[in-house]
């Protein structure tokens, strides 16, 4: 290829491969040298019945997970993306927010409204039993899910926009389910399976969920048993475990991984329809096939929410929550010392993270496809894929001796699992981006700086700001890793949140959770605002 | 050569993407204020030629040369930015962020003009252009063949020594697409810039070229002005390239054409009687049967199954006669292909 080189790339490949090193593959090492060096112990503890237990656990949540959420996201795309559906563009807007509430709060939330005592068992006697075991973490992780697979196949069947094609069954004498089920979700097929694959691997590395709603029940996972011998156990055999089932993580993440990309259809469908924005099933608008996505929204985001912010103002715990009972004390009281350290530290973890992912980012996207670049950035794609527990406990074993208790550990963690987050929308956006504007720029007298100044960041901008925010959010909901990492001094408002909600302080607790969803919808606002740098994402 | 020295001269190119052959041996040279055209169907090489000429790619082999300097060749190239030279680019290129008057206004920012000179300066560009209106204006408000002239005056603001336009109204519909062919050929004539231009479009390539060149695989077919490469095409495929033509068997024509003026067709077995459709006209004493007619609007398009082959023939007006009809016809003009290894 004689495409000319896009300048100073030496310097920017040892950066990368430096930081990657740093970063990721010493900790990862670190950990499996450790495993190693436990002898016997790590194996021994593989074959035992508790970690055989929180392994079966893990799969079989992850997998009832999967269906529900991948059933409920294709049903809620194909409402708002094929029928003539009234208010579309808030119904958009409604599946997206499930994501901005961090799961933890969720957990809480629901075990606010819906746990025997809770507001609609005070309001009308009602309440779910089961919410505190396996089935409440299927179906609070389910529910979290939805919009995950919403946003994949949304955005899947927005880019084929082909309404000729589903008109052409239509004519051929199909009804509009029959179109649906042979052409539109034949065509998606590709971003159905991408969405699976992404809630798989998710729920599979869950935390915050099974640690609120699993372990009360006595009910283990693979990340809370973890957790659990990390944080509380001081034996050797715990220690092990720790080792084995962290691998044992790792590589069950990185099989469903495999088979995804192995499974996945990889060819690009051919174009045959001339593509549009709308896609029109229904002559009419009307709002009836929006009633299950109001409804799905209205008992997994809203009523629960709404039951934290009443915990959060209800004087105290027990007390019917009418206006008479209202203070703002709880809030005064989270504010209070602990709480604003917390709070100061979150803020500061999550700027520093997204600042530094954003840079690290930007810096394997310009080394573009030469140089080895394109190596370097599916190493950084990969890294997203180990999870957050295994990942905290490697970086735990590497830097624990040297920076015990600082707010450093959290952010070399974060960085090093949210560097891919802030990567794959810029990568995209320059893959994507036509070499024309850049030549232009070339054939009016810039050199390559002038020209990725003044053209290249000014075009890619918008992806720029969106990539930031989105590693920003990420680390406010962030408790995976910070939970194993924190010490006095470095805790954030998710392990408080997380902390305290195991003490059984509720007020206090939804006092802190309506201000991190309130801080969160706040970051995420331009991105809701804006429709295009959320489009920017490229959630694959 | 005469005392000044080409805009642009072409020795030996290769070029290459992925490790592709792409281009091959392409010679090609364009005297100061000279227009040629790149004529070619897609995949031969045109935007490949026209990338390396401007240093967005570099050569495998060869060498160019830009006003009597070496610009490019496979050891070492000038960079871009440092050939003065003005692209035109096939989907306008024009960036997303940026004002028609802040493009137009770059090149010559580029060149060290402060940036409020520059913005006057491109602002009298635009007024030249008839584009005053839409200096405030992004891409997004612009229509394609705005787009286009915008783009054309941010290649005039770089006082380029060449101008390379790389098809440049193949994305317009057909009538602004003529009037913007008409536009651009104009307006660098009254430059007096050399050009290069890669096209498909043979009416464009007839139009605006001093010199075609025919350009298949890579490989340059023929060169010659456009009366040349349309009267007296290199072989079949250069002839069909140029134009509508039917292909006679030469030796039967060779008998019978002896005696028509002008045709000088008088061929080997194997040989091809090129006749273009106004090269012959119906009523004569050859004899056909139509079997296809074309109403045109000005013209009429008739084809006539004869003894030495199929005949396209184009006369003024509506047509004159019907499918299935046996007419006479006469040849009035004709140009020899010798058959292939002759």
């Amino acid at each position: 290829m004689a495409e000319r080189a896009g300048g100073p790339a030496v310097g920017a490949w040892i950066l990368v491969a430096g930081a990657l090193l740093l970063l990721v593959v010493l900790p990862l090492v670190t950990l499996v040298a450790n495993a190693l060096a436990d002898g016997a112990g790590p194996l021994a503890t593989l074959a035992s019945d508790t970690a055989i237990e929180a392994w079966r656990h893990s799969v079989l949540v992850a997998a009832a997970v999967t269906v529900l959420a991948v059933v409920g996201g294709v049903v809620g795309a194909l409402v708002t993306e094929r029928t003539d559906v009234r208010g579309r563009t808030l119904l958009r807007l409604g599946m997206v927010l499930p994501l901005l509430v961090p799961d933890f709060v969720a957990g809480f939330s629901w075990l606010q409204a819906y746990a025997p005592g809770g507001l609609t068992d005070d309001l009308a006697g009602v309440s779910l039993p089961w919410l505190a075991g396996p089935i409440g973490v299927v179906a609070v992780l389910a529910a979290g899910a939805v919009p995950l697979v919403y946003l994949v196949v949304a955005s899947g069947l927005a880019t084929r926009a082909e309404p000729e094609l589903e008109q052409a069954a239509r004519a051929s004498g199909g009804g509009r389910l029959v179109a649906w089920r042979t052409v539109t979700i034949p065509l998606a097929a590709p971003s159905i399976a991408a969405a699976a694959a992404l809630v798989m691997v998710t729920s599979m590395n869950a935390f915050a969920i099974p640690t609120l709603l699993g372990t009360p029940d006595g009910f283990v996972t693979m990340t809370t048993r973890i957790y659990r011998d990390l944080a509380f156990a001081a034996d050797s055999e715990a220690f092990s475990r720790v080792l084995a089932l962290s691998v044992l993580l790792a590589g069950s993440t990185l099989v469903v991984m495999g088979l995804a990309d192995w499974l996945l259809p990889r060819a690009t469908a051919t174009r045959t329809g001339a593509p549009s924005s709308s896609a029109a099933g229904f002559r009419r608008g009307s709002w009836l096939p929006a009633a299950p996505l109001w409804l799905y929204l209205a008992v997994t985001t809203a009523v629960p929410l709404v039951a934290v912010l009443l915990t959060a103002v209800t004087r105290g715990i027990g007390l019917p929550p009418v206006p008479a009972n209202w203070t703002l004390d709880h809030f005064g009281e989270a504010l209070s010392s602990q709480f604003a350290t917390a709070i100061g530290n979150t803020l500061l973890l999550a700027v520093l993270a997204a600042t530094g992912a954003l840079l690290l980012g930007a810096l394997v996207a310009g080394l573009g496809r030469r140089h080895g670049g394109r190596t370097l950035g599916t190493a950084v794609s990969a890294s997203f894929a180990v999870p957050g527990t295994v990942l905290a406990v490697a970086v735990l074993l590497a830097y624990g001796g040297l920076l015990r208790d600082t707010l450093w550990l959290v952010l070399i963690a974060y960085l090093a699992k949210f560097w891919a987050l802030a990567h794959r929308p810029i990568g995209g956006a320059v893959d994507l981006m036509p070499s024309e504007p850049m030549h232009a720029a070339r054939a009016s007298g810039a050199g390559v700086t002038t020209a990725t100044r003044t053209i290249m960041i000014p075009m890619l901008w918008s992806t720029l700001a969106a990539a930031w925010l989105l590693v920003f959010l990420f680390a406010l909901h962030e408790v995976t890793m910070s939970v194993l990492l924190y010490g006095p001094g470095s805790q954030t408002m998710a392990v408080l949140i997380l902390n305290l909600q195991q003490l059984g302080d509720p007020t206090v607790t939804a006092a802190l959770a309506v201000m991190l969803t309130l801080l969160t919808l706040l970051a995420a606002l331009p991105l809701l605002a804006r429709r295009r740098l959320l489009r920017r994402l490229k959630w694959r | 050569m005469t005392g000044r020295s080409a805009a642009l001269e072409c020795r030996g190119l290769h070029l290459a993407y992925d490790g592709q052959p792409v281009v091959t041996g392409v010679a090609l040279d364009v005297l100061p204020g000279e227009s040629i055209v790149l004529l070619g169907p897609s995949g031969s090489g045109k935007t490949t030629i026209l990338s390396a000429i401007a240093g967005f790619i570099d050569p495998i082999g060869g060498e160019i040369l830009l006003g009597g300097r070496t610009v490019a060749t496979a050891e070492r190239s000038v960079p871009p930015e440092q050939r003065r030279i003005g692209v035109v680019f096939q989907h306008y290129a024009l960036w997303p962020h940026l004002t028609a008057v802040q493009t137009v206004a770059y090149p010559m920012h580029r060149q060290g003009m402060a940036r409020s000179q520059a913005r006057a300066e491109a602002l009298v560009l635009l007024e030249r252009l008839g584009l005053a209106d839409l200096a405030d204006r992004k891409p997004a408000q612009l229509s394609g063949g705005e787009q286009q002239r915008v783009g054309l005056a941010r290649a005039i603001a770089r006082e380029p020594d060449l101008f390379l336009f790389d098809e440049p109204t193949a994305h317009l519909d057909t009538p602004l697409r003529a009037a913007l062919q008409e536009e651009l050929a104009e307006r660098r004539a009254r430059t007096g810039i050399a050009a290069v231009t890669a096209t498909h479009d043979v009416a464009e390539a007839l139009a605006a070229a001093d010199r075609v060149v025919l350009l298949r695989d890579g490989r340059v077919i023929q060169v010659g002005t456009p009366i040349e490469v349309y009267e007296q095409p290199a072989d079949l495929w250069a002839a069909r390239l140029t134009g509508p033509a039917s292909a006679l068997d030469a030796t039967l024509v060779g008998d019978v054409a002896v005696g028509v003026e002008g045709s000088g067709a008088r061929g080997e077995p194997g040989d091809r009687v090129l006749v273009r459709p106004d090269w012959a006209s119906l009523r004569g004493n050859l004899t056909g049967t139509v079997v296809g007619v074309w109403f045109r609007g000005p013209h009429t398009d008739y084809r006539l199954a004869t003894s030495y082959g199929e005949v396209e023939i184009r006369e003024a007006g509506p047509p004159g006669a019907s499918v299935g009809a046996t007419i006479g016809w006469q040849l009035h003009r004709a140009w020899l292909i010798p058959a292939p290894g002759s």
